[in-house]
């Protein structure tokens, strides 16, 4: 993201700032209605493929607004467009295109929220919609935060639901429902003058139709119960003026996809308003219970759950990306992201990947513009 | 995953949260603290994006938040 003016001596500047409500930007810890508002837009494009086969495309614009209503309100809101095209896995590495029929669709996602901030609390009530060909959902949630009177440690908790309507284009079925309630406990506790941590429990409680209708023989069940523990780390660096940020995620579902995750990012400052981020990500999955591996129809029985999707195969994900940002005059930043993602079977941690999968690789690139106002 | 790994890997978690300092500073002292570089998600777009990549591409997601809501890719 943008770089900042300081580097020594702007330090004194920011502090003196801290004291005037509003100088943190809407995030996970600000504690105060933000004073200045924030308009973004972002252009998205992304390609996945697997060995001698192109897979999907997806691109499209997003925009965000973040906007003070007084000194105690804040409304944010964004919209997302993709457009996507291209084969998806029927079962393993089989595509869909295969066939000549590809896929074509669009999703559009909106969503809102309000934030009205207190002397020690903040109450915030957001609402989205995503819709796609097949596919509707709804969510509303709500979350509260408060901190300690020296704002050094804030708790927040949350609590959602969503209502999603699936109505697969090849008619395989009809009307299916899915209802998913989550529920969020977090702590942020700022450690020291140059060192933050936050850690978030989430729980999600979800139960109706989970089957892909469009992949072979498959059949899931009916509910779903995923805990995810996700700890981030952000640490200044003054030698270098720089900012380390870590993050670690364990996740344990009912399917037996449980995945650790650890992600590490350098924000660099560099002359001329520039930041260079660099991100390198890793994750480990185990398998769902009812995957089977090749070939297909291996494993199935009549009335119980499988599935040969080979996202719920057990493997390791490396992500590489780096993201060039600049601040420049009235307000204005702008920054370009590239990142380029691998699934191997091999990677898993500790072996045991799931056998006969081909690699499977992606590749996205972002440009970001963002307007405070 | 085995439990020994699963228990190494919370171990190395822990651990480096611990690597810092205990010593919650001042108001005047929170400039650093304030830089969008140390904000958990400096940039909301760039955040979604990401987590909807991930969730249509890996078993399952979450942990950021809640009220997201679903979608077809998963």
């Amino acid at each position: 993201m943008a770089a900042t003016e300081d580097r020594r001596g702007g330090s004194a500047l920011l502090a003196a700032a801290l004291a005037l409500p509003g100088i943190l930007p809407a995030t996970a810890h600000a504690q105060t209605a933000p004073d200045q508002g924030v308009f973004a837009f972002r252009y998205f494009d992304y390609r996945d493929w697997q060995p001698e086969a192109e897979r999907m495309t997806v691109r499209g614009p997003s925009l965000y607004v973040l906007a003070p209503l007084s000194d105690s309100l804040s409304f944010e809101s964004s919209l997302v467009y993709d457009a996507m095209s291209g084969a998806s896995p029927l079962y393993y590495n089989t595509l869909s295109g295969a066939s000549g029929l590809g896929i074509t669709d669009y999703r559009t996602a909106v969503d809102a929220k309000l934030t009205k901030y207190y002397d020690r609390f903040a109450i915030g009530v957001s609402a989205a919609n995503s819709s796609e060909r097949d596919y509707l959902s709804r969510a509303l949630s709500m979350d509260v935060r408060t901190w300690t009177a020296d704002k050094n440690r804030t708790f927040a908790f949350g609590v959602g639901a969503a209502k999603d309507s699936i109505n697969p284009v090849n008619g395989s079925v009809e009307g299916k429902r899915r209802e998913t309630y989550e529920y969020l406990f977090g702590v942020t506790q700022v450690l020291n003058a140059g060192a933050i941590v936050q850690s978030n429990l989430t729980y999600s409680d979800g139960r109706g139709y989970y089957d892909d209708p469009y992949k072979s023989f498959d059949r899931r069940p009916s509910t779903r119960r995923v805990w995810a523990w996700l700890t981030r780390y952000n640490q200044h660096v003054p030698r270098f003026d720089a900012t380390l940020r870590f993050a670690y995620r364990y996740l344990h579902d009912s399917w037996s996809a449980d995945s650790h995750l650890l992600e590490v990012e350098w924000a660099q400052p560099l002359p001329q308003q520039f930041t260079l981020t660099p991100t390198l990500r890793y994750i480990t999955q185990d398998h769902a219970y009812f995957y089977h591996d090749p070939p297909l129809g291996s494993g199935f029985r009549i009335g119980q759950p499988y599935t040969a999707d080979p996202r719920l195969s057990a493997f390791g994900g490396i992500t590489a990306s780096l993201r060039l940002a600049r601040q420049l005059a009235g307000g204005w930043s702008a920054d370009l992201a590239a990142s380029i993602y691998r699934q191997r079977s091999s990677w898993r941690l500790g072996g045991d990947g799931s056998p006969g999968l081909l690699e499977f690789s992606a590749r996205w690139v972002e440009l970001g513009v963002q307007k405070t106002f | 995953m085995r439990r020994r790994d699963t228990l190494v890997l919370i171990a190395l978690a822990l651990a480096c949260g611990g690597c810092a300092s205990f010593d919650p500073p001042q108001p005047w002292e929170k400039g650093d603290l304030a830089k969008p570089d140390m904000q958990f998600d400096p940039d909301p777009l760039a955040a979604k994006a990401k987590q909807h990549i991930y969730q249509s591409k890996e078993g399952a997601g979450g942990g950021y938040g809640v009220g997201g809501g679903g979608c077809g890719c998963n």
